[in-house]
């Protein structure tokens, strides 16, 4: 066990000691590998910050169908209830808002009171709020129910709620994808990079493979440095992805902050939690390692 | 103990390099190979240093059958055999300690340990002082008792050596002879592959000479 630890410990001395003899070089690596890590972490950053925002906000499709204001009254609650009756499958509720009820309900706000009382009568329409069933296919569905409401007698206008929120939601949804095929592209990079910066490696170290393998080396201890080597490239380039992605949502927030205090809100992309970089981390050192396993393997046969 | 038993070594389809060798070393002898040049000398010893397996045949080091050892065993074989080759092969871009510490390093020793055990090494062979050198500052027969050093700083119980004074002058090569000797007085059984008759004579207590493939045993002097 101890010599098995001492073996380990040259080889992580024998690891460093070739990044630090070609530090450009090195760094080069990193930097390109770290370049590439950072898109995921910033793709992920928005995601994070974007979806519990759309969480949030109802996502339901809401219809609201306004009246004409020369409808007779009762013409809200026929309609609402004829509706409900045709699209029993679509339709989840139906409110029905009556003009006077809605007058009532404004003037009782002070600030629109005073502005309401000059006015010789009622403005406001009936209106039937409708929420529509959630299905995959809502925001089609909605379309649809909405372009054939318009065209009922009595109907002046409809007007479609929420649908830019499921669109966002079904964007974030396409992103989510788009940052697993990313990741996947990302991790390509990984093991190709560390594959080539390994193959140099050993082919600049044959000599000392050679005598290493004539005193009595085994292969794992041939090999152990480049896994060590791939596994700290890994490492170090994730740290300096989460500094790249740090530095890059910096601008970005500036950014975000000034359209969303534009809405009356606050807004700030984050990157992923320190437990989900630690793993990622993890996870691209184990990627550098395998695929430095995977060039020593090759590029030691002599 | 070293023993070939109709041992044959050919490289693809070529000729025979070694044919029908048969031979038995005891534990503790001074062994000369003699024999023209690419007569099988160095690739006898790379047979006996478990670096190439024989085509046919069955040799025995340290009473272990290394034709038959897999190949994940030979390492360990390898340490147990120490192997100075022709071109010496030393490390140039470390420093001579550093050469001598690899062996250490491959077996897992402490490095506390290691590093008295390099130095004593490098003691028994000549060079201390000369441990920060890079041995591209060191002459041609101090680089080869540098390989003497690493070849014998993990304590092997047979030490090899494929024409370790060629290219050097009498003097050097005597110093190096000596050096050699002076590991067989303590029981490490030594093999030489060399040419030299002057020395031969001076030091072999047998010699086996190779020629188109087979031996001719001939004890004492070459």
């Amino acid at each position: 066990m101890k010599r098995w630890l001492n073996q380990h410990r040259y080889a992580l001395g024998v690891a460093v000691r070739r990044l630090l003899t070609q530090p450009f070089s090195s760094l080069c690596n990193m930097l390109v590998i770290s370049l590439s890590l950072a898109v995921p972490i910033v793709v992920a950053a928005v995601l994070d910050t974007a979806q519990p925002v759309v969480r949030q906000i109802p996502v339901s499709a809401e219809v609201t169908l306004y009246l004409d204001l020369a409808s007779p009254p009762g013409t809200a609650s026929r309609l609402g209830a004829e509706l409900r009756q045709r699209h029993s499958n679509d339709i989840e509720s139906i409110e029905v808002i009556d003009r006077d009820q809605a007058l009532a309900e404004l003037r009782s706000r002070p600030a629109w009171s005073d502005a309401l009382a000059v006015l010789p009568d009622n403005p406001l329409p009936d209106a039937i709020v409708i929420t529509l069933r959630q299905h995959p296919e809502i925001a089609q569905t909605t379309t649809q129910l909405s372009a054939e409401w318009k065209q009922l007698d009595g109907v002046d206008t409809v007007q479609v709620d929420s649908t830019w929120v499921q669109r966002l939601q079904a964007l974030l949804d396409f992103l989510s994808i788009g940052l697993w095929i990313l990741a996947l592209g990302v991790a390509i990079v990984v093991l190709a990079t560390v594959f080539n910066t390994v193959r140099l490696q050993a082919l600049t170290q044959r000599e000392e493979i050679a005598i290493a393998r004539l005193v009595g080396a085994t292969e794992s201890f041939v090999r152990r440095p480049f896994l060590y080597l791939g596994a700290m490239t890994g490492l170090i380039s994730s740290g300096l992805a989460v500094v790249a992605a740090w530095a890059a949502l910096q601008p970005l927030n500036t950014a975000i902050n000034r359209l969303a205090s534009s809405y009356g809100t606050e807004l700030s992309l984050r990157l992923p939690d320190s437990v989900s970089l630690l793993l990622a981390g993890m996870v691209v050192a184990i990627l550098g390692a395998l695929s430095a396993r995977w060039s020593v393997n090759r590029n030691t046969r002599f | 103990m070293i023993e070939f038993q109709h041992v044959f070594k050919s490289y693809g389809r070529g000729r025979n390099i070694l044919a029908d060798v048969n031979f038995r070393i005891q534990p503790g002898e001074f062994v000369f190979v003699s024999g023209p040049s690419g007569a099988g000398k160095s690739t006898l010893l790379k047979l006996i240093g478990g670096l190439e397996p024989p085509s046919r045949g069955a040799t025995l080091v340290n009473g272990h059958r290394s034709d038959r050892m897999p190949a994940r065993a030979r390492p360990y074989l390898r340490r147990a055999v120490g192997v100075i080759l022709q071109d010496m092969h030393l490390l140039y871009d470390r420093n001579a300690i550093q050469n001598v510490l690899l062996p250490l390093a491959v077996a897992g020793h402490a490095p506390g340990q290691s590093l008295s055990r390099a130095r004593a090494a490098m003691e028994k062979v000549g060079l201390s002082g000369k441990e920060d050198l890079n041995p591209i500052e060191m002459s041609g027969g101090e680089q080869q008792r540098l390989a003497i050093a690493r070849a014998i700083v993990n304590r092997p119980s047979i030490l090899i050596a494929d024409e370790p004074t060629a290219n050097l002058d009498e003097d050097s090569a005597r110093r190096i002879m000596d050096v050699f000797r002076d590991f067989n007085r303590v029981g490490v059984t030594t093999l030489i592959a060399s040419h030299d008759r002057s020395l031969m004579a001076s030091y072999a207590t047998r010699t086996m000479r190779i020629e188109g493939g087979r031996f001719t045993d001939i004890p004492g002097a070459g």
